[in-house]
């Protein structure tokens, strides 16, 4: 089932690698269909998911390179299945987003698919070789994604970001192989968790920075956040959701998989640095994100501020602070991700993202200030909406452990709210600017794409209780080691 | 003279090379491609004799006084072999090269071809000394062969001193070698260690670097490497390189270990170095076949990395390298033809567009491309993921950073040409980009390669580890 999942974008993308690129109606389809299969299929899981163990469900487990103790194993948890479904979720909408895609249209699509099963593959891996495989797999499809379809500067910006996040990988791979040898020749990452709490501190600190650099860069945790502005600005904007949305989770994800529970002796050293990092990210990012006139560059930088969350979570070393973090990816995701697919509305229709370009928008587009306004009042964390219950979590976990640097922190979230708020003052609201008269609102499509975001937003604001309940298990299992 | 019917393969393959001169002369110059039909030939069927060897008894392994043949040695010319004939074939698509000559041409390559097979399987440094003038000399004139191209004839004259000034260097070692231990047999057995040994191995080491286009012998390269007709460059970067890396590995890892000779510090300063300098000198490049002549420097210092980490581990990752370098190198170097063919030189904006113009090419351009630089799922991870882990394993954690780096480095200059390829459009209307039938053989061969070791090595992991045994 899991093999369906992850294989179906890529047996998609080689069908429109053999459609002929003026078919550009057949390439959307079987794209749609591909996606749609792995959405599906997820969707399907959830009937078959056991929310009350904590055990890895759906293992699929086949010898792929013997002579190295290599295998395709697969597997989800409470952990990676919410992410399963995030990305299975986002990648349908981003589609639906790139249906506006005029350029190399049958290029964009197979790049696309292959990030899809790259990115799936990541969440459900349980073999380091192949977890590697799949890491190193969305970055290609990203560099060209980037580079082909991007804004001005995209030649620049897709090479930084496969640079800084490949300088990452690497060491991430010599901490892969350091381990397979002190663990007795084997990459199984379930194997690992049992051997790896009880080696020696030292080398734990040594392999858990070498993780830690490769993930830190994905996160991005400070200061290895400074590709991320530059990669979410110049992408297009379905590639921008998908690097908000499911990319920024990969490093989270593997700081909770493999640093804390292959090395909790080299978590618990980094912790004090981890917080502090959590905090600059935090207040930094909130911070840079108000300094911004560029509405897009404001939601990148809201995205570091928003991983800062996370972290902080984790720091806690609690079970409120680690479901608020993994909480707070879902919401992140679907939040941001309609972000910058409204953010790409008006970048449509008037080709700048200048706040103060804008004004009095509410005016002619209701709809469109309506679905703005309430994706920012989740992001900025409003209670009754998504975001607050990831952070407000975050926050509780933290607490008790840290309590200045959560103290601290709070003056992130009131930055967030400011920026938001003038933003949304200065685009939306005040006398009309009338060089944008001729303004409409959203179309079928946009809103097609947004919408299920929006509802989505709301219902996990309300009633939360549903997807905390899928990874409360795997949680509590995790702390309770 | 023992068992030289062990050598079946090698005299095969001289003959054929003969027979090729001789039938040159009947030839008239409007067929003369079938000469190098006759050549390919000849190299493939060369290829499975060698092949049939592998499988077949044991009897079809031994030593002989000068040499011995063992599975390892049996891989390296398969590898040296398939890189001939794939060359050959890409040679038929090649326009420069000069009808009248074909036979001479072809029949040279065969020779190189022969010279690397016995040098894969010496042990001894009389056959090791012969075996590389046998390829050195083939090589200078293939290199040189365009004649009315000064740069062809720039590049062949500095591979010449160059060449010379190293063959001199290792005949030193091996005199020096003849004085420490009375004989010229590559045995430790009742050899005492002694500074002049020493000295003496050291010498040799820096001939066979030449060869290898290992630092600090590595000057020659970029010039020969530009100027000599792209199919001989193909086989100079593939062929000579991986044998070399063979018999350092018999050399230093079986006859004499480097970890109990003291030498393991010096091949991995070497691999350092050559890696580094590989990689920081190609970032500047704006010639295709110069910067994947830089790029081939850096790949041998990865394959020295094996070397230097030593131990089971680190000589199959040499293998495994070795293999999958053949793969991909060559695909990059067809596409390289091709395209520079079309725009008539082999700067970097010969590649712009080439999406539009060859959306098949660009792809298996940039598989070649991702391979060299070690990005999965293509074969070249496997080998990089082989070499590094030995080199973990060996406790040479240092080497593996810099080894990592220098792969994100090579990155940088490898997507020059995917960003030129892909992102940027052509100049000018954007001319489908033709192909000859075998430059598109060589490539998909190549492709088929990279992608398929890259997913599912596991057979030739298996190959690897049932070739990595020497007989002494």
């Amino acid at each position: 089932m899991l093999s369906l999942i992850i294989w179906a974008p890529l047996v998609g993308a080689l069908i429109v690698l053999c459609l002929p690129k003026e078919k550009v109606t057949a390439i959307q389809a079987v794209s749609f269909i591909a996606a749609g299969v792995s959405l599906v299929a997820s969707l399907v899981m959830l009937r078959a998911f056991d929310a009350d163990s904590a055990a890895m469900q759906f293992v699929e487990r086949l010898p792929w390179i013997p002579s190295l103790n290599v295998n395709y194993s697969l597997g989800a948890d409470g952990l990676s299945y919410p992410l399963v479904l995030l990305t299975t979720f986002m990648c349908v909408i981003a589609l639906v987003g790139s249906l506006g895609i005029e350029k190399r249209v049958k290029e964009y699509f197979f790049w696309f698919l292959v990030l899809e099963t790259g990115m799936l593959g990541v969440f459900v891996a349980l073999d380091f070789i192949l977890f590697y495989v799949f890491w190193e797999l969305t970055l290609v499809p990203m560099y060209f994604l980037i580079g082909v379809w991007g804004g001005p500067k995209r030649e620049f910006a897709a090479i930084k970001f496969f640079l800084y996040t490949l300088t990452g990988s690497v060491f991430m791979f010599l901490g892969l192989l350091a381990m397979y040898f002190k663990g007795g020749n084997t990459f199984d990452i379930l194997q690992l968790m049992q051997l790896g709490p009880t080696w020696e501190p030292r080398f734990q600190i040594l392999v858990f920075l070498a993780l830690y650099l490769g993930l830190a860069v994905k996160i991005p945790a400070a200061p290895f956040h400074t590709w991320l502005p530059l990669a979410h600005v110049e992408a297009p904007t379905p590639i921008s959701v998908i690097l908000a949305a499911v990319l920024l989770k990969m490093g989270v994800y593997g700081l909770l998989r493999f640093c804390y529970q292959i090395l909790p002796g080299g978590f618990q050293w980094f912790l004090p640095y981890l917080v502090l990092i959590a905090v600059i990210n935090i207040v930094y990012g909130a911070l840079c994100a108000m300094a911004q006139t560029d509405m897009k560059k404001m939601v990148a930088y809201s995205s570091v501020n928003h991983m800062g969350y996370c972290l902080l979570g984790i720091a806690g070393m609690s079970a409120a602070g680690f479901t608020g973090a993994v909480f707070q990816m879902v919401t992140h995701g679907i939040i941001t991700g309609a972000l910058f697919l409204l953010v790409g509305v008006v970048y449509d229709r008037a080709h700048t993202r200048d706040i103060s370009a804008f004004g009095g928008l509410a005016l002619k587009t209701p709809v469109y200030a309506g679905l703005m306004f309430l994706t920012c009042f989740a992001s900025l964390g409003l209670p009754g909406l998504a975001g607050f219950v990831g952070e407000f979590m975050c926050f509780l976990g933290a607490f008790p452990m840290w309590k200045w640097h959560a103290a601290v922190s709070v003056l992130g979230i009131i930055a967030t709210a400011a920026f938001f708020l003038r933003m949304m003052q200065k685009v939306f609201l005040g006398t009309f600017n009338e060089k944008w008269a001729g303004i409409e609102d959203m179309t079928v499509r946009e809103l097609v794409s947004v919408v299920p975001l929006a509802v989505l937003t709301v219902w996990f604001g309300v009633y939360p209780t549903w997807p905390l309940s899928l990874m409360n298990k795997t949680i509590a299992a995790m702390l309770g080691k | 003279m023992t068992n030289l019917r062990l050598l079946a393969p090698e005299m095969v393959l001289s003959g054929l090379a003969l027979l090729v001169l001789f039938v040159d002369l009947f030839v008239p110059v409007k067929r003369a491609r079938l000469l190098y039909h006759l050549a390919w030939l000849s190299a493939a069927g060369v290829l499975v004799m060698t092949a049939l060897t592998l499988s077949g008894a044991s009897g079809a392994h031994g030593v002989g006084t000068l040499w011995s043949v063992d599975p390892f040695s049996q891989f390296l010319k398969m590898c040296v072999v398939m890189t001939t004939a794939l060359c050959l074939l890409m040679g038929l698509d090649y326009a420069a090269l000069p009808e009248r000559h074909a036979g001479l041409y072809s029949a040279l390559v065969l020779f190189a071809a022969a010279g690397l097979m016995f040098l894969v399987s010496a042990t001894d440094l009389l056959l090791v000394f012969v075996a590389m003038e046998l390829v050195s000399l083939s090589s200078f004139v293939l290199a040189g062969f365009e004649r009315m191209n000064p740069k062809s004839n720039e590049g062949a004259m500095k591979y010449f001193v160059f060449g010379a000034f190293s063959s001199a260097i290792m005949v030193y070692g091996i005199s020096l070698y003849y004085g420490a231990t009375g004989g010229t047999k590559l045995a430790a057995a009742g050899v005492a260690a002694s500074p002049l040994l020493l000295l003496s191995l050291v010498l040799i080491l820096l001939g066979f670097a030449f060869k290898a286009s290992i630092a600090p012998m590595h000057f020659w390269v970029p010039d020969a490497y530009e100027g000599a007709p792209t199919p001989v460059t193909t086989f100079l970067s593939i062929a000579p390189k991986i044998a070399t890396l063979g018999v350092l590995v018999r050399l230093f890892g079986v006859v004499f270990p480097a970890p109990a000779w003291e030498l393991t510090s010096l091949l991995a300063l070497m691999a350092v170095l050559t890696m580094t300098l590989g990689n920081f000198t190609a970032l500047f490049q704006d010639d295709a076949k110069r910067l994947l002549a830089y790029s081939s420097i850096a790949q041998a210092g990865y394959l020295l990395v094996g070397l230097a980490a030593g131990g089971t581990l680190g000589q199959e990752g040499v293998l495994l390298y070795a293999f999958t370098y053949v793969a991909m190198n060559l695909g990059c170097f067809a596409v390289t033809q091709a395209v520079g063919q079309a725009a008539g030189h082999y700067g970097l904006s010969a590649f712009d567009g080439l999406y539009k113009r060859s959306f098949g090419m660009a792809l298996a351009m940039s598989f070649c491309l991702l391979s060299l630089a070690g990005i999965p799922p293509f074969a070249g991870f496997m080998g990089k993921m082989y070499i590094f882990s030995a080199a973990v394993k060996s406790g040479m954690m240092w080497l593996a950073v810099i080894g990592v780096l220098n792969s994100v480095v090579s990155v940088y200059y490898y997507f020059r040409i995917a960003q030129r390829m892909f992102l940027r459009d052509a100049t000018g209307e954007a001319a489908p980009l033709p192909v000859g039938a075998f430059v598109a053989g060589g490539v998909a061969v190549a492709v088929v390669g990279v992608l398929l070791f890259g997913v599912y090595p596991e057979p030739l992991i298996a190959g690897v580890k049932a070739s990595t045994r020497f007989l002494p």
